[in-house]
């Protein structure tokens, strides 16, 4: 599944946060978002997701060829992962994963042992084969977010949208999970997009990296294409300074 | 513990000074609560609580309490969530108004409900049987028989009756619930809903399965609160409630009438049921608020 | 709902107008309500508060000028109700200075001291919250009264307590009793103890820092915790009517005239001794709103 952008504005209230952003993400790829803080990358996450909308006008989100510009979250089903988890804390792993699963239209809900057959699958998937009766406050911050990723699939996402995943983790397993997360992909091979502004994470994890700036896109390439050949002096300062 | 020596001065003199307050005011009286119970001794307790008005009187205390913290629980969810969650014109001014229960002596409430409710009072008019169809035959010119037929019987006996009771209860503990749900829900992770929006729940389904139960503890904490307030309350229900024994006789009322006919140890009695009663009241509420902590905790 | 999942907008002249159209129905953010509901919760909650909170003070007011502003003005002069006035303010003036000391105190040792039993103390702080203002009346009639505990000795000494100010001064003390203290020490625990200790290491003494730095830094929720306990010290009416005995001109303080009134069916002075205490209720909460608000910035500046 394919996520194309189509010349994407965003203002709140008089700040311009993204300048007519284009961007086209190929099935199956893995795309780093980075910046700086304030360039703009969580706001285009969460346009894609349906939780924010862009200005009226032209300028239009494609999945797949059918248009979602204003479709609400809800409709879109975006696979979303928030920094801080935003896991539901009263439920249990089990029921945060089959969560999605338990709030679809009565036709196309899977049974209730089916739902737990396919909990199950991606408990193992994340290497939480046994948490499933635990509560998300018993897990570590590193498993939680695994939980929060494997909720995010249960419903079959035609995307995954990661916001700074590996934000609040400590360094050791930061370096961990993006392995691990980069195996995730390579065995799912689902559309990933993932916003950082850690240029290694970006470099080490994507298929291609998008540089934003001041709410413009400064620069989309390939990890070496960029370190070799940035088009302006943003990105080669930012590199730079990393 | 080992003595710690504090930086900050004053810990004795403060810690003593409130000791001592505390033991005046607070300790000593119910000292002597506990003293006169016990002077009527068992016997005093078991006819006391095998007294029918007694008994009349506390199941009426209670249901008029559960009723009212019920209503309070309904609506203070609604104007907590009202006035965090939306932007309308005089938000600030209803937020101050929530307290008013708080500020405003029991006995103006009292009178105002008495009156407001009373067979001829604004809403007691359209309240008692055939005020509905008073109120139509008046609004319109050419009433239709039908309608007046059917809104005739329509009505209920609002003052001097158990209702009146609730309803003052309602406004005593309709804050408790706001001040208690407003701060949980202002406290509400905005990702968590966006979270559950993107798993494909609807608002509704969102409300029900994620935002109920996570507000839910902090509710039942301050419904109880309310159920605590309105078991011992006075000032506001005296007037509204006609004080008819076995019928609108409410617990605290029969204390009174109990001290008024010289009958200490009766009146004491049922002051040191009342009083262990709300500190049961008190503990529970304390319960479900670290219950809540416990599972709000991040 | 099944329409918005197979979305696609016409291209071409119509496209900007049904983008906008778009927009306006489809485009709702994930955390906001449908306007139904909206709708709805709004209506319901203003529509109780306007039942419950609004029409009841507006028939205080109602009534009390029912008969003009001659015949309210004239309530005033009657003997029996300004004694009752006077009275009240006298409780209050007592009370709530003695329990302004008290919380201060309380707020000290319970925000910035470890102690064993500081649980305790807290709860037996709050207790006077929950105990029926009938209850609390009562154990000082059960204390002080001719059959109490200390009442022989009283009367051998010819002290009047009970159906006497200072009965009405203790039950009021006891029933406002928590509300400064439980206003004033989250803040004090909120600030902090740094500035103290600055002050203190810069040579100031305990009670320099405590006026100089302490009061300025929480005075904001002091005022709010005196107008709370002064509004509900003026206004108890269950705990002072079980220890006053109602004697005209004596020991009926403003909330006892009313019901007296009112029971004489005299209506109109009744709810216009009420408009005074309604009017300060209104007082009360307009400086809570207030203080509350400088409170929190208070807080928030000390945050920054």
């Amino acid at each position: 599944m394919s996520i194309k952008i189509d010349h994407i504005s965003k203002d709140f209230g008089k700040t311009n946060v993204l300048k007519d952003i284009s961007l086209q993400v190929e099935t199956g790829e893995l795309v780093a978002l980075l910046g700086p803080s304030g360039s703009g990358k969580t706001t285009l996450l969460r346009i894609i997701a349906g939780l924010e909308f862009p200005n009226e006008g032209e300028g239009a989100i494609t999945f797949h060829g059918s248009e979602v510009t204003f479709q609400s979250a809800y409709a879109r089903k975006a696979g979303f992962v928030f920094q801080h988890y935003a896991l539901f804390n009263h439920m249990t792993v089990a029921d945060n994963i089959a969560f999605g699963l338990k709030v679809m239209p009565r036709r196309s809900r899977p049974s209730s042992t089916r739902q737990k057959q396919i909990v199950q699958e991606l408990l193992e998937k994340i290497q939480l084969p046994e948490y499933g009766r635990r509560f998300p406050t018993q897990l570590s911050g590193g498993q939680r977010q695994r939980v929060a990723l494997a909720r995010a699939l249960a419903v079959n996402p035609q995307v995954l949208l990661l916001d700074e995943p590996f934000g609040a983790l400590d360094a050791k397993v930061r370096k961990e999970l993006r392995r691990w997360l980069r195996e995730f992909h390579d065995s799912i091979k689902l559309t990933t997009l993932f916003v950082t502004h850690d240029q290694d994470e970006a470099f080490e994890l994507a298929d291609r990296v998008v540089i934003l700036g001041d709410g413009e896109i400064q620069q989309i390439g390939k990890p070496d294409e960029l370190r070799d050949k940035p088009v302006n002096e943003f990105v080669a300062d930012f590199i730079e300074v990393e | 513990m080992a003595r710690t020596r504090h930086v900050l001065p004053g810990f004795r003199l403060s810690l003593g000074y409130t000791i001592t307050y505390l033991s005046i005011i607070v300790l000593a009286p119910f000292a002597a609560l506990a003293w006169k119970s016990s002077r009527g001794g068992v016997e005093i307790f078991t006819s006391t609580l095998t007294d029918k008005r007694v008994l009349a009187s506390l199941e009426l205390s209670f249901t008029t309490s559960f009723y009212a913290a019920l209503v309070c629980g309904f609506f203070g969810v609604l104007t907590a969530w009202a006035l965090e969650r939306y932007s309308f014109p005089g938000r600030r001014i209803l937020d101050a108004m929530v307290d008013l229960p708080f500020a405003l002596p029991t006995a103006v409430a009292g009178i105002a409900l008495c009156t407001l409710y009373a067979p001829n009072g604004w809403l007691g008019k359209i309240l008692s049987p055939g005020g509905l169809k008073n109120l139509y035959v008046s609004w319109v010119e050419t009433p239709n028989q039908w309608v007046v037929n059917l809104l005739e019987p329509i009505g209920f006996k609002a003052a001097y009756s158990s209702t009146g009771i609730t309803i003052a209860l309602i406004f005593i503990g309709f804050p408790f619930v706001v001040r208690t749900v407003q701060p949980i829900i202002q406290g509400l992770s905005l990702e968590v809903e966006e979270a559950a929006a993107c798993l494909g729940a609807n608002r509704w389904q969102t409300f029900w399965r994620v935002i109920f139960p996570t507000i839910l503890p902090g509710t039942l904490a301050g419904m109880t609160l309310a159920f605590g307030r309105a078991v011992g309350e006075y000032g506001s229900v005296v007037f509204i409630s006609g004080n008819m024994p076995f019928k609108t006789e409410i617990a605290p009322l029969l204390i009174v009438s109990r001290l008024e006919q010289y009958n200490y140890n009766g009146a004491a009695a049922l002051g040191f049921i009342l009083l262990v009663i709300s500190f049961l009241i008190l503990l529970f509420s304390n319960l479900l608020q670290s219950w809540n902590n416990k599972r709000t905790a991040r | 709902m099944a329409g918005i999942a197979q979305l696609n907008l016409p291209s071409g002249e119509d496209a900007t107008r049904a983008r906008i159209i778009a927009r306006n129905q489809l485009a709702r953010r994930a955390t906001s309500d449908p306007l139904w509901m909206k709708a709805t919760v709004l209506i319901l909650s203003l529509g109780f508060l306007f039942v419950f909170f609004v029409l009841p003070l507006a028939l205080v007011f109602q009534e009390a000028f029912r008969k003009g502003w001659e015949a309210y003005l004239k309530v005033f002069e009657d003997r029996a109700t300004t004694h009752s006035i006077w009275l009240t303010l006298k409780v209050a003036l007592i009370a709530v200075p003695l329990n302004t000391v008290f919380g201060l105190a309380a707020a000290w040792c319970v925000a910035h001291f470890r102690f064993r039993g500081k649980q305790l103390l807290s709860v037996l702080i709050e207790l006077p919250l929950w105990v029926s203002p009938v209850v609390a009346g009562l154990i000082y009639v059960l204390l002080f009264g001719r059959q109490g505990l200390l009442g022989p000795w009283l009367f051998e000494k010819d002290i009047k307590i009970i159906f006497a100010l200072p009965g009405i001064v203790l039950s009021t003390v006891f029933v406002t009793f928590p509300f400064v203290a439980r206003v004033v020490t989250p803040q004090l625990q909120a600030l902090g103890r740094a500035e103290e200790e600055a002050a203190l290491t810069l040579g100031a003494n305990g009670w320099s820092t405590f006026w100089r730095v302490t009061v300025p830094k929480i005075k904001w929720s002091l005022i709010y915790g005196i107008i709370l306990c002064n509004a509900r010290a003026m206004g108890e009416f269950g705990a002072v009517s079980v220890v006053s005995g109602h004697i005209r001109n004596q020991t009926n303080t403003m909330p006892l005239h009313i019901e007296v009134l009112y029971n004489e069916y005299q209506f109109v002075p009744a709810f216009a001794v009420a408009s005074l205490l309604a009017l300060l209720a209104l007082l009360t909460l307009v400086i809570k709103s207030a203080t509350t608000w400088f409170a929190d910035r208070a807080l928030r500046n000390a945050a920054l």
